[in-house]
């Protein structure tokens, strides 16, 4: 295991340990199980209710917990500790976000059990998923490097929760409005895209502008949170 | 930061390269603004920088050591007190043995005898060969621990030197003898009184005599014009 691994590793067991005792945001890995829960029992087998679920997971787990653990670090003046470690800025932005991404894709893959979604594609649904978390805890991590405070975090969520997990519900007044056409390019919509796709017997070719647009919010939304997290180490 | 003006190099280095994460594994920073995972113990808090530096975890006891906190290791930071959280933060910048060492008040909050402890500490990392180098408001600490000081007024340094010449500099020439009958008598330590003095010995009158040096404060107050905060 090289030093660079090694420093993620310590990155990602801290957090793993100062997590699980931090009852407040922990907790929220409750929310999108208890609605999958809910549409299991209920009998609810859409497409878009199974999606709300997913997005409602990544906004409150990739988004909303990376944002906490970020903005607790500035917060409790610990991420200056970290910049000021021989970790690079790769290494410490990897380990903050590994224990958000280990716990966003075991909250989906539960809430699918829970909801009972069997994708017709494992693979190109699994690569989507994994491609949209990407952007998801980027995002995160660059509303905790915004915020000041976690309280700060949790009211900076909001709107990033109403537009990327509920974003999709604005799609049938597009034709009233045509500005919110918009919200066809949002991720969750196009992950929703790839899914239904890949329902009807679509593959990777079908599917491929939808992983472009989705990969274009990752690129951007990682390569803003590079940017801030450079500024946010000078004083 | 960056720079205004100016240049400045450490290890033969432009400054500017000082973010490269090699570099950062050479100098440690305890500033007032170092935190720690209120949630965990002091023990995981140093173990997660032990494992940054590429340290040995064996490395822990030593420094919990050299901060009299051995006792204290399973004791979770947010149940430590500020003189203690200071002390682990003290402790965590000494774990990988800096080149070069930045203290920005390192004893504040802390009693006298950690605050001995302290300086030993730092002391030995000193003699080992690490550059300390450490601001502080207290005179007495800037005596007892720095080889050289300079005073800092309105960013700018106004005097540089080791703490000895600074006192000769700004030493009045006087020193006070105190007399076994309490009587206080201020002489000139030129060859003017050398004679009084000498009649003060012969008689057995001398209870003690101290040369009127300044301290430290004295001289930042007469370099600077200003009073110490």
């Amino acid at each position: 295991m090289n030093e660079s691994i090694k420093r993620v590793n310590a990155i990602f067991q801290k957090d793993f340990k100062d997590f699980s005792r931090n009852i407040a945001v922990s907790v929220v890995l409750f929310m999108p199980l208890f609605v999958a829960a809910l549409y299991g029992r209920m009998g609810v087998d859409t497409l878009d209710a199974h999606y709300m679920i997913i997005n409602l997971t990544f906004a409150m787990v990739a988004t909303f917990v990376q944002c906490c653990l970020i903005a607790e670090e500035k917060e409790q003046n610990t991420l200056r500790g970290l910049m000021l470690s021989p970790a690079s800025t790769f290494e410490i932005l990897s380990g903050k976000s590994l224990l958000t991404f280990v716990l966003t894709i075991l909250v989906i893959v539960a809430g699918a059990l829970l909801s009972e979604y069997q994708p017709a594609n494992l693979l190109i649904v699994s690569l989507a998923i994994v491609l949209s978390s990407f952007f998801y805890i980027a995002l995160g991590t660059l509303l905790g490097l915004w915020a000041k405070s976690v309280m700060e975090a949790s009211v900076i969520i909001l709107p990033v929760l109403g537009i990327f997990s509920f974003g999709s519900f604005l799609l049938p007044l597009a034709e009233k409005y045509p500005v919110l056409k918009v919200v066809e390019y949002l991720p969750s919509v196009q992950l929703i895209e790839i899914a239904s796709k890949v329902e009807n017997g679509a593959g990777f070719s079908e599917t491929a502008m939808q992983f472009g647009i989705i990969f274009i919010w990752t690129a951007a939304a990682g390569a803003l949170t590079a940017i801030i997290y450079k500024k946010r180490m000078m004083d | 930061m960056e720079p205004t003006v100016g240049s400045a190099t450490v290890f033969g280095e432009s400054i500017s390269k000082l973010k490269k994460p090699e570099y950062r594994q050479r100098f440690g920073v305890l500033t007032d603004n170092s935190g720690l995972y209120k949630r965990m113990t002091v023990y995981e808090n140093l173990k997660l920088y032990c494992e940054l530096y590429g340290m040995p975890l064996s490395k822990i006891n030593e420094v919990l050591e050299s901060v009299n906190l051995q006792e204290d290791r399973k004791k979770k930071v947010s149940a430590l007190s500020k003189g203690m959280t200071q002390r682990v933060l003290l402790a965590r910048t000494l774990l990988h043995a800096p080149e070069l060492l930045f203290l920005d008040e390192p004893t504040s909050a802390l009693d006298p005898v950690n605050t001995r402890h302290i300086y030993k500490g730092l002391r030995a990392l000193n003699e080992k060969g690490t550059t300390i180098f450490l601001t502080t408001h207290d005179m007495e600490e800037a005596d007892t621990l720095c080889d050289r000081v300079a005073f800092l007024n309105k960013g700018k340094i106004q005097l540089m030197d080791t703490p000895d010449q600074l006192k000769k500099r700004y030493a009045d020439g006087t020193m006070t003898v105190e007399l076994k009958n309490e009587e206080k008598v201020v002489l000139s330590t030129g060859t003017e009184d050398a004679q009084v003095l000498y009649e003060f010995m012969k008689n057995g009158q001398v209870a003690t005599i101290h040369s009127n040096e300044p301290t430290l404060g004295d001289i930042f107050v007469k370099a600077t014009g200003r009073v110490l905060a």
